[in-house]
C-alpha cells in the first residue's frame, strides 16, 4: 500500500537512479533506486536480508561508489569525490553508527569520541567542550576514561552516537543501531535517536525492526532485491503491519 | 593422485599468505647466499695449502741457525724435544745475487740438500731432476714473492760474490709448500757460493705435535731455541705466516663475509619466527576450522611448518646458486694465488649451509606451530572471532596528549599492542641498519686503505726513466731542475728501489730509499715514527711478522753483498712485496755502493688545485721521450671487488630487513582490518591512513637505527682489523675512525628509512581497503 510522499523541495540527500553492482556481477545490490531525504527528516530503510539496505547506506555515506546514478548529500555529489574527498566530506557532514558499535578497543571513550574531531582538525578546546557536552547529553560522562570493552552494549552504542555527533554532522546514518541490544536498551537508544531527530538532526536508519521504524522514523522505504518496493509514511506502514499481524 | 590434507592445507596457506611466503624465500636467499660465499672461500682458500702441506709434511717452522754457534750434536738434540715430532736438516744455506748474461736476477736464498725427500718438507719435483753434482741447481717452481725467475730448464746463471763466480745450470724445478728456498744445490756447492767472511747459516725444519696456532708455534720454537746455545737461532719462519701470505688476497674477504653471513642468519631466524607467529595468530580461526574438520595437532604443526619450509627450501636453493655465482670471481683469484687450478665452492659447503639454514628455520617455525597444534578447535575459532585484546593502552593515552596529528599518535601507539612482534621487527631492522652502518664504515676504510697503499692522493705523479738507464748525477740534477720549474710542483723526492736479504728470511726485502725529505709521501704510520736519519728505517707489518722483529730492533740486511745494520723506528701501512718492505733514506743504503742510491723514479706532490693529468701531460712534453711522467692512479681490484660485494650484501640485508617490516605491517593490517574500516568510516583520509600505518613502524625503525649505529661501529672496529690481519697488515687508527658526527646522524636514520620503505607498500594497501568490506571483516 503506497501513500503519496511529499518529496522535499531542497533535500539533504538526493539519490537519483542509483545502481550498484559488485565485482562478481550478477544481481545488482541496489537497482535504479531514487530517494530524497529532507533536512530534519527521519527515514527508515527496511527490507529483508540481502535487499540492499546497507549498500544504500554505504552509498549515501560515501563508503562505496555507485555503478551508475548520482548521490548528492548537502549539495555535494559524493559519488564523484575521491577517496580523500569522501573521507573529508564524511567526517564533516556525516555521522555513522553501527549495529556492532565499531568502537576502537584500545582507545578510551573520550579518545574514541574525539577521534573524528581530531581528524577534522577541530581546535583542542572546542573538541574537549563538545566531548563534555555529548557525554553529558548521552549520560555516559562517568565512562569518559573507560575502555569500550568494559561497557555494556547500550553504553557502547551511546559512545558510538557521541562519536558520530562530535563534528555536528548534517546527517546521521544508523545501520541497525539496536540490532545488537536487548529490548530495553534498544528502546533507550531508539528514544535517543528520536530526541536527536526532534532537535533537528536528519536521520537515516536501516533496520529490520518495523516497530523501530514506525516509532522513530517519519517515513519508511522498503527495499526488496535492491529496488524500492514501497515508500510510505511510517504511521501508515505501522498500521498496515498491524493489520497483517491480525 | 590426491593430495594429502596437510599438503592441501600447506598449498592453501601459501596461496593466501603470499607476502610472508615471499619474505621467507628472499630472507633465506640472502642469508644462504652470504653464508655459502663465506664458507666456500674459507674452505677453498685454506684447502689447497692444507692439502699440499699435509702431502709434503710441510715444516711447521723453518729455523735459521748460526752454524758457528752450535755443534751438530746440539742441533741434533733438538729432535728429542717433547714438542718435536719430526725434523729435517740442518741444511746449509746462503743468500746469492745471481745474474744471467750480466742481467741481475736479484738476491735469493739457496739451500744445500742432497735429496728432495725427507720426513719434513718433502719437496715435489715438478720437472727435470734433482741436483746430483756441483754446478747444478733446482729452482723453486713456486718461489716466494720477488724471487720469481722465469728461466727454462738448462739455463745457466752466474753467481757473483762467491769464490770463483760459479756457474749453475738449472736442472729441475721443485715446489716447497712453505717456500723454504728459492733454489737447491748439492750441499757441497754452498761453500763455493758463500762470500769470504760471510756468516754461515743453516736451516732446520721442524714439525711439532701442536702447531695449529701462532702461539703454539712460538712456544715450540722457544723450546727449540732454549735447547741451543744463546744466539744460535737467527731467524724463524712459521708455516702460518706463509699460509697467510699465500691466501693474502682472499683471506681478508672472509671476516666481513662471515659478519654479513651471521647478520643474515640471525635475521632469517627472527623473521621466520615472526612470520610463523604472525601466521598462527592471524590464522586462529583457520586453525580452529582445520581442527574441527579432523586435523590432528601433528597435522596442524606439519601444515604450518610446511608453509615455512616450502619457501625456505626455495630460498636456500636460490641462495646456494647465488653464493656460487658470487664466489666465481673470488675463487678465480684464489686459484691464481694458490696456483691450484680451477676452484669451485666445495659440495660439502653447498649441502651443509642450506641444511643448517633449514634446520634453524624449522626450529624457529616449530614453536609457534606447536602452539597452534595445542589449541582447541573452539578456542581457536573463538580467539579468531573475538576482537583483539589490545595492549598498549597507556601508550595510547600518553601519545594522545602530545601535540601531534592524531593519525601519527595512533600509529605510534600500535607497536605497544604486540610487544613480541615489535621486538622481532626491531631486531630485524636493527640488523639491517647495523649492516648499513658497518658497510658504510667498511667502504670508507677500504677507500682509505686503497689511498694509503697507492699514495695517489699524496704523490699523484711519478716520473721514471723510460728505458731504465742510469742518468748519472748530471742527469739527476737536470731532471730535478725541470721538475722544480714545472708549475704546480709542491714536493719532489727521488726514490731508489732495491732488493735485500736478511738472515732467516727466505724472501727478499723490498727496500725503498728516498733521496730527500719524504715525510709528505703519505705512508701512514701504524706505530713508532718516520725515519729521521741514516741507519733508520720504517717497515711494513708483513716485515715485522715474517722476521719476528719489532719497532726498536736493529736488523742486518744484505744489500749487494754487504751487510748493513738498520734500526727499525716505525711500522708503516704498506703491502708492497706482501709487506716485506723497508722504507729508508738513500744515506742508509749508500754503504752498499753508489748504485743503491741511483733514483728509480721521482715522486711529485702537487699544489692544491693542480690537475695531475694536465701536470703529467705538460711534464711529458717538456721532458721528452726519455722520461715517463705518469699519473699515480693505481686501483686495487681486490678492494674494488670487496666494495662491490659489500654493497651488494648490504643492499640484500637492507632489503631483507625491509621485507621483514613489510611482513609485519601486512600481518598487522590483516589483524586490524576492521579497525582500519572504522578509521575510514569516521573520516580518516587515505594519506592520513598511510601516515598512521607508517607510524606503526617508524618509531621502531628510529630506535633500531639509533641502536644500530654503535653496534655497526663496533662490528666495523672488530672486523676491519681482523681483515687487515688476514692480509698481514696493521691499520693506522685513522682508518678505523671513519664515522663523523653528521655521518652517524645520517646512519641513525637508516632504520627509519628501512622501516618506512618496508611499510609504504602495505600502507598503500591499507589506504585502499574497501571500508564497507573492512567493517564486516572479523
Amino acid at each position: 500500500m503506497n501513500v503519496e510522499i511529499t518529496v522535499p523541495s531542497d533535500p539533504l540527500i538526493r539519490v537519483s537512479d542509483v545502481t550498484k553492482l559488485y565485482d562478481g556481477g550478477g544481481q545488482p545490490a541496489v537497482d535504479a533506486v531514487s530517494l530524497a531525504v529532507g533536512v530534519g527528516e527521519a527515514v527508515a530503510v527496511m527490507g529483508p536480508s540481502g535487499s540492499g539496505k546497507s549498500t544504500l547506506l554505504n552509498l549515501i555515506a560515501g563508503l562505496d561508489r555507485p555503478t551508475s546514478g548520482i548521490v548528492t548529500v548537502a549539495g555535494q555529489r559524493i559519488d564523484k569525490l575521491s577517496e580523500t574527498g569522501a573521507a573529508r566530506f564524511r567526517r564533516q557532514r556525516i555521522g555513522m553508527i553501527f549495529q556492532f558499535f565499531n568502537l576502537l578497543d584500545d582507545l578510551t571513550v573520550a579518545d574514541n569520541v574525539l577521534l573524528p574531531a581530531q581528524l577534522a582538525g577541530m581546535p583542542k578546546a572546542r573538541a574537549r567542550a563538545r566531548l563534555t557536552e555529548l557525554l553529558a547529553t548521552l549520560r555516559i560522562e562517568r565512562h569518559r576514561d573507560a575502555y569500550p570493552g568494559r561497557l555494556s552494549g547500550g553504553e557502547r552504542q551511546r559512545v558510538a552516537i557521541a562519536r558520530a555527533l562530535v563534528n555536528s554532522p548534517a546527517l546521521l546514518l544508523a545501520d541497525e543501531p539496536t540490532g545488537a541490544l536487548d529490548t530495553a536498551t534498544g528502546e533507550e537508544i531508539g528514544q535517543l535517536l528520536l530526541d536527536l531527530n526532534a532537535a533537528g538532526q536528519t536521520l537515516v536508519l536501516v533496520t529490520h525492526n518495523q516497530q523501530l521504524a514506525v516509532r522513530y522514523a517519519s517515513r519508511t522505504v522498503t527495499l526488496v532485491d535492491g529496488r524500492i518496493a514501497s515508500e510510505v509514511n511510517s504511521q501508515v506502514a505501522g498500521h498496515a503491519a498491524a493489520l497483517v499481524q491480525r | 593422485m590426491r593430495a594429502s590434507p596437510v599438503r592441501r592445507a600447506i598449498r592453501g596457506g601459501l596461496k593466501r599468505r603470499w607476502v610472508p611466503t615471499l619474505v621467507i624465500a628472499l630472507v633465506l636467499l640472502a642469508s644462504t647466499g652470504a653464508s655459502v660465499l663465506a664458507l666456500g672461500l674459507i674452505v677453498d682458500s685454506s684447502a689447497p695449502f692444507d692439502h699440499a702441506f699435509a702431502a709434503q709434511n710441510g715444516a711447521h717452522a723453518e729455523v735459521i741457525v748460526n752454524s758457528a754457534l752450535a755443534t751438530p750434536a746440539e742441533l741434533a738434540a733438538t729432535r728429542k724435544l717433547l714438542e718435536v715430532t719430526a725434523t729435517a736438516g740442518p741444511f746449509a744455506e746462503v743468500a746469492i745475487s745471481p745474474n744471467q748474461g750480466g742481467y741481475p736476477l736479484g738476491p735469493m736464498t739457496i739451500v744445500g740438500r742432497a735429496s728432495p725427500g725427507g720426513p719434513v718438507d718433502d719437496l715435489t719435483l715438478q720437472s727435470g731432476h734433482w741436483a746430483t753434482k756441483p754446478g747444478q741447481i733446482v729452482m723453486a717452481s713456486d718461489p716466494a714473492p720477488g724471487e720469481s725467475i722465469m728461466l727454462p730448464l738448462g739455463s745457466r746463471i752466474s753467481v757473483t760474490g762467491g769464490p770463483g763466480s760459479p756457474q749453475l745450470t738449472i736442472v729441475g724445478f721443485a715446489n716447497s709448500v712453505t717456500s723454504t728456498a728459492a733454489g737447491w744445490v748439492v750441499p757441497s756447492e754452498i761453500a763455493s757460493l758463500t762470500a769470504a767472511g760471510a756468516p754461515t747459516s743453516s736451516q732446520l725444519l721442524y714439525r711439532f705435535a701442536s702447531a695449529s696456532t701462532a702461539a703454539e708455534v712460538r712456544a715450540d720454537v722457544a723450546a727449540v731455541s732454549a735447547a741451543l746455545p744463546p744466539g744460535t737461532v737467527a731467524g724463524v719462519q712459521s708455516y702460518l705466516t706463509v699460509k697467510t701470505q699465500e691466501t693474502g688476497n682472499v683471506a681478508p674477504f672472509v671476516p666481513f663475509l662471515v659478519a654479513f653471513g651471521l647478520i643474515g642468519l640471525v635475521m632469517s631466524v627472527l623473521i621466520v619466527a615472526n612470520v610463523v607467529s604472525g601466521a598462527v595468530v592471524a590464522g586462529y580461526r583457520r586453525i580452529g576450522i582445520l581442527k574441527s574438520i579432523g586435523f590432528t595437532p601433528g597435522q596442524v604443526v606439519a601444515a604450518y611448518t610446511g608453509q615455512v619450509l616450502v619457501p625456505a627450501v626455495a630460498g636456500c636453493l636460490g641462495g646456494v646458486v647465488l653464493g656460487n655465482l658470487l664466489a666465481i670471481p673470488l675463487l678465480i683469484k684464489t686459484a691464481q694465488v694458490l696456483g691450484s687450478g680451477r676452484l669451485i665452492v666445495p659440495v660439502s659447503v653447498d649441502v651443509a649451509v642450506p641444511a643448517a639454514m633449514l634446520a634453524l628455520v624449522g626450529i624457529a617455525a616449530m614453536a609457534p606451530a606447536a602452539r597452534a597444534g595445542r589449541m582447541g578447535a573452539v578456542q581457536a575459532i573463538a580467539a579468531g572471532r573475538a576482537p583483539n585484546q589490545g595492549r598498549g593502552y597507556a601508550a595510547h593515552r600518553f601519545l594522545a596528549k602530545l601535540r601531534l596529528p592524531r593519525p601519527v599518535t595512533v600509529g605510534l601507539a600500535a607497536p605497544f599492542a604486540r610487544p613480541a612482534r615489535t621486538a622481532g621487527t626491531l631486531v630485524a631492522i636493527l640488523l639491517g641498519a647495523t649492516a648499513v652502518t658497518f658497510a658504510v664504515g667498511l667502504s670508507t676504510s677500504l677507500r682509505l686503505v686503497v689511498a694509503g697503499l697507492s699514495h695517489d692522493q699524496t704523490l699523484p705523479v711519478q716520473v721514471s726513466l723510460a728505458n731504465g738507464n742510469n742518468i748519472g748525477p748530471a742527469g739527476q740534477r737536470a731532471i730535478v731542475a725541470a721538475l722544480r720549474a714545472q708549475p704546480g710542483t709542491q714536493h719532489l723526492v727521488a726514490e731508489a728501489d732495491d732488493q735485500a736479504t736478511m738472515p732467516g728470511l727466505s724472501r727478499q726485502i723490498n727496500v725503498t730509499a728516498f733521496g730527500g725529505n719524504a715525510t709528505w709521501t703519505g705512508y701512514d704510520i701504524v706505530s713508532g715514527h718516520w725515519y729521521t736519519g741514516p741507519g733508520q728505517a720504517d717497515v711494513a707489518t708483513g716485515f715485522l711478522t715474517a722476521t719476528g722483529t719489532a719497532v726498536g730492533d736493529t736488523v742486518m740486511i744484505g744489500l749487494d753483498g754487504r751487510q748493513i745494520p738498520v734500526r727499525i723506528v716505525g711500522e708503516v701501512f704498506d703491502s708492497a712485496n706482501r709487506g716485506i718492505d723497508m722504507i729508508t733514506s738513500t744515506q742508509t743504503v749508500a754503504a752498499a755502493g753508489p748504485s743503491q742510491t741511483e733514483p728509480y723514479q721521482y715522486d711529485v706532490g702537487l699544489r692544491p688545485g693542480t690537475s695531475a693529468a694536465t701536470y703529467a701531460q705538460a711534464l711529458s712534453s717538456r721532458l721528452g721521450a726519455s722520461y715517463s711522467a705518469q699519473v699515480n692512479n693505481r686501483q686495487s681490484t681486490v678492494v674494488n671487488l670487496m666494495v662491490a660485494i659489500i654493497g651488494m650484501l648490504t643492499l640484500m640485508l637492507a632489503v631483507v630487513a625491509g621485507l621483514g617490516v613489510l611482513n609485519t605491517i601486512v600481518m598487522h593490517t590483516r589483524e586490524r582490518v576492521h579497525d582500519l574500516g572504522v578509521f575510514k568510516a569516521i573520516g580518516m583520509t587515505p594519506p592520513q591512513m598511510i601516515t598512521m600505518v607508517i607510524c606503526w613502524v617508524a618509531a621502531t625503525g628510529l630506535v633500531a637505527g639509533l641502536l644500530a649505529v654503535p653496534i655497526g661501529i663496533g662490528v666495523h672496529r672488530y672486523v676491519l682489523p681482523v681483515m687487515a690481519s688476514a692480509a698481514d697488515l696493521a691499520l693506522p687508527a685513522s682508518f678505523l675512525n671513519v664515522y663523523g658526527g653528521l655521518e652517524m646522524a645520517g646512519l641513525a636514520l637508516a632504520g627509519v628509512v628501512i622501516a618506512v620503505v618496508g611499510a609504504l607498500l602495505p600502507a598503500g594497501w591499507a589506504a585502499r581497503i574497501r571500508t564497507a568490506t573492512a567493517l564486516h571483516a572479523e
